[in-house]
């Protein structure tokens, strides 16, 4: 397959080595320094480009082929096996570019969110075009020819914009925005069939994302001025392959040459110096598959727990030798001192987060025509990788409620005498151990009276129950406060909040709600710095010992016997100064220890919180707080509930993490079951 | 012997090779060597709720937590308490997603064999009151019988540790 039927003379085969070159010495100088020589005038005169490195070269394919063939949908569609075949000759540098691609795909939807707030910064227009290039370059390099025509296209959009022959407006920026999806799935869809699925993305939506793209191209040449006329046949709604071939020259040989030029001398040098820090960057950091991350953090948790046994062991402490003493300590401090560095390899900048929640908030503020501004602080703050993604998906949605139900329209925020421009902030910090995410928005704050009527009406509430603000804020997390569009319409807010906040408590987090009527809403999320460390409260069940988390862990008491109250001959309810709260013995419910009904007064009664609930739990002992290791059990035990996962403890043995969430819900249900 | 048994899903040549073999009460079974990863004598195993009584929970493998199941109790033997000769043997199963390392309680651990063609025989038809689908096949090594275990089987291909119920044997 090659990109372009029509081309001639210096397109030739594609060198069979290229593409272990170009995806390992991408973004190396002295490539791009070769190749330079060559971006002379001719050259832009040349119809054909020459197959583009992926490595940073002068611009000149996209110059000369403003021009070049259009889009057909056949274009897209057919190249299927082919591709596919190439691609399977080299899966692990398809991998590669595949990872790569998508960073770059990233970077760009970040740069381009930039410049629709600072169009006029042509800086950034470099900066979008760069790893434009590169992905179009290694797409072209490993013959993936579908991603290559459609990047190529855009490319050259992107150059006329960088040359100041188009004006780039939300219209561009939209464009550029859909062709950073449309490539993304397309490039997910290269590793999926990679790993034997089928295809799923046709080439229908890259096909009319093109000819938009021609269309745009087109529309703003032929508007822009005399110089450009013989331009595109583009208005043409269905544009027919290769109409173009005689007029490539035409465009860029008119007379804006010269200045053309001189941009493009200006453009080469300062994507040079853009180079330094990627190229100092790439000394300092390394692309290393996640999966050996995670073999490092469980070996080092091993080693943990093996020097705690040596530590612990009696005939070690028997002895009293004060080298010995030393040297233990000393080990206890170098690998307490691994296990952090080994914690930090996995934390990484929450700022991929932010941007898909800008990405969020842009298209919903165009789409609700309400104009926003999104002041993001804090991007840099560190959190656990997996917790990133995680969060990623909740804090979409909450921007997106911010948009949709929390801002007002213009007029109505001018009505009340606030600028038309509402304000959406999204920032990051550290609280301690913690990490706090806010999203917080200056639109109409939630409305207290309609919550609480709503959930009357629901049944979440009873009617005559009169719960403070707070309470009433909290019931937007209910689930079944939202499900219903009509309720979210009157209440304002709350499009699966539940889910939110459920996703939120999986990662062992919190949210909460500060909002004031008429000046707008506050989300905090409150999360762990990693999930592979837990704070833990060692409680004894039976013969086991599990781990509660401590964040769910509100008191723990030996109540007196008065207060202990009986159901059926059951102990039941326990009384914690003013309330009432159930009693479930942990034993029983998890079906270990004595399922005897353990006298709560004799044994201890560990009180946790999860989703608003509280329920006491028997234990038999509450034993020590300790920090553990997370591990998982596996899938084998998937479907266990009201266990998180398991703990190697200080003796070697597991100690079950018990689910705060699992076990409220398990007692739930019971009781349901029971009514 | 029948030779159209229900396990004629493996080709003789496949089957050929070194067992561990161990003993359940008087049977003697076996596992391809490839599969074990390691054995251990029986140790504290932390129970986990909810799941059939042959699974006996988990333990630590320096650092690894693996489920162990007791093949007495799986294979319909009544319990026994564990002794000083009870084994878990670690294997590695494939499941849906991926292979795993799991824990097999053995009474004890026997011999390593060397199986060759013509002492594997396919599985004979018990009838309906014995499933013989976790069966590779027998081998018949000095006069005694050794069933040839198919672990990813009895283990569970769906990535659970439900198990077909086990006939009492």
């Amino acid at each position: 397959m090659t990109t372009r039927k029509s081309s001639s003379k210096p397109r030739a085969a594609k060198p069979k080595a290229k593409p272990r070159v170009a995806a390992k010495a991408k973004a190396s100088a002295p490539k791009a320094k070769k190749k330079t020589p060559k971006a002379t005038p001719t050259v832009s005169v040349a119809p054909a480009p020459v197959a583009p490195e992926p490595v940073i070269e002068a611009p000149e394919p996209v110059t000369a082929s403003v021009a070049a063939p259009i889009a057909a949908i056949a274009d897209f569609v057919v190249d299927d096996d082919t591709e596919l075949a190439v691609v399977q000759s080299d899966a692990e540098l398809a991998n590669l570019f595949i990872a790569e691609a998508l960073d770059h795909l990233g970077t760009i939807e970040q740069k381009l969110l930039e410049l629709d707030e600072r169009p006029e910064d042509t800086s950034l227009l470099n900066d979008i075009f760069r790893p434009f290039h590169t992905v179009k370059g290694n797409a072209s390099a490993l013959g993936i020819v579908s991603v290559e025509r459609v990047a190529h296209k855009v490319e050259n959009l992107l150059d006329l914009a960088r040359s100041g022959r188009i004006q780039v407006g939300a219209e561009e920026v939209d464009l550029v925005l859909r062709s950073v999806d449309v490539l993304s799935l397309m490039i997910n869809d290269v590793g999926l069939r990679l790993a034997g699925q089928p295809r799923t993305v046709t080439g229908a939506e890259a096909a009319s994302l093109v000819q938009q793209v021609e269309r745009q191209m087109a529309g703003q040449l032929e508007g822009g001025g005399a110089d450009t006329a013989p331009a595109l046949d583009a208005a043409d709604p269905v544009l027919v392959a290769d109409p173009v071939e005689d007029e490539t020259p035409a465009a860029p040989a008119t007379g804006d040459q010269p200045g053309f030029e001189q941009d493009r001398r200006g453009a080469t040098p300062s994507r040079r110096r853009d180079d330094v820090p990627m190229l100092g960057g790439t000394a300092t950091a390394i692309k290393v598959d996640t999966r050996k991350l995670d073999n490092i953090v469980d070996v080092v948790g091993e080693l943990i727990v093996v020097q705690s046994l040596i530590a612990q062991d009696p005939a070690l402490s028997a002895l009293v030798d004060g080298r010995l003493a030393r040297n233990m300590a000393q080990l206890r401090r170098l690998t307490a001192d691994l296990q952090r560095n080994s914690m930090a390899l996995r934390m990484v900048p929450i700022r991929q987060a932010f941007q898909k929640v800008a990405r969020v908030v842009r298209d919903q503020s165009r789409k609700a025509g309400k104009p926003i501004d999104l002041v993001i602080t804090g991007e840099d703050t560190e959190l656990d990788r997996k917790m990133v993604e995680e969060i990623t998906d909740p804090l979409m949605h909450m921007a997106r409620n911010s948009v949709d139900h929390g801002i007002e329209p213009p007029d109505a925020r001018e009505a009340t005498g606030k600028p038309a421009r509402a304000t959406v902030s999204l920032s990051a910090y550290y609280q301690g151990s913690h990490v706090i995410i806010e999203v917080k928005d200056d639109g109409a704050g939630l409305n207290t009276e309609r919550i609480l009527e709503s959930a009357r009406r629901k049944g979440l509430i009873a009617p005559d129950a009169n719960p403070s603000p707070e309470d009433i804020h909290r019931l937007i997390f209910e689930p079944g406060f939202s499900t219903a569009a009509k309720v979210t319409e009157v209440s304002g807010r709350g499009v699966g909040m539940d889910v939110v906040r459920r996703n939120i408590e999986s990662l062992r987090g919190r949210v909460d709600i500060r909002t004031e009527q008429g000046h707008g809403t506050t989300f905090l999320v409150r999360l762990p710095l990693t999930l592979a460390v837990l704070d833990g409260l060692l409680v004894r069940v039976g013969s086991e010992r599990c781990v509660l988390p401590a964040a769910a862990v509100r008191e723990s008491l030996r109540p007196k016997p008065e207060h202990v109250h009986f159901v059926q001959g059951q102990p039941r309810m326990v009384q914690v100064r003013e309330s009432v709260l159930p009693l479930v013995s942990l034993g029983a419910l998890l079906g270990m220890g004595a399922a005897a009904a353990l006298d709560p007064s004799a044994a201890t009664v560990v009180v946790v919180e999860e989703g608003g609930s509280r329920i006491g739990l028997v234990v038999e002992e509450l034993l020590h707080k300790q920090e553990v290791v997370v591990k998982s059990l596996g899938d084998s035990f998937a479907s266990v509930r009201g266990v998180a996962g398991g703990a190697i403890l200080g003796d070697g043995r597991i100690g079950l993490i018990l689910d705060p969430h699992g076990i409220v819900t398990m007692v739930r249900e019971g009781s349901r079951r029971a009514a | 012997m029948s030779t159209h048994g229900t396990t004629g899903r493996f080709q003789r040549e496949e089957l050929v090779g070194k067992y561990l073999t161990f003993a359940l009460g008087n049977e003697e079974y076996s596992v391809p060597v490839l599969k074990v990863r390691e054995i251990i004598k029986i140790m504290d195993i932390t129970a986990v709720p909810q799941v059939p009584q042959y699974v006996k929970g988990v333990v630590n493998l320096r650092g690894k937590v693996i489920p162990v199941v007791d093949l007495r109790l799986k294979f319909g033997f009544p319990a026994q308490d564990y002794t000083e000769r009870t084994c878990i043997i670690v294997v590695e199963v494939a499941l849906a997603n991926g292979a795993r390392m799991m824990g097999i309680i053995v009474d004890h651990v026997s011999e390593v064999l060397n199986v060759t063609g013509e002492q594997i025989e396919q599985t004979p038809e018990f009838g309906d009151e014995i499933q013989t689908d976790y069966m590779k096949g027998i081998a018949k090594v000095q006069g005694q019988v050794k069933i040839l275990l198919d672990l990813d089987r009895v283990l569970g291909v769906d990535g659970t540790i439900a198990m077909p119920q086990p006939s009492a044997a």
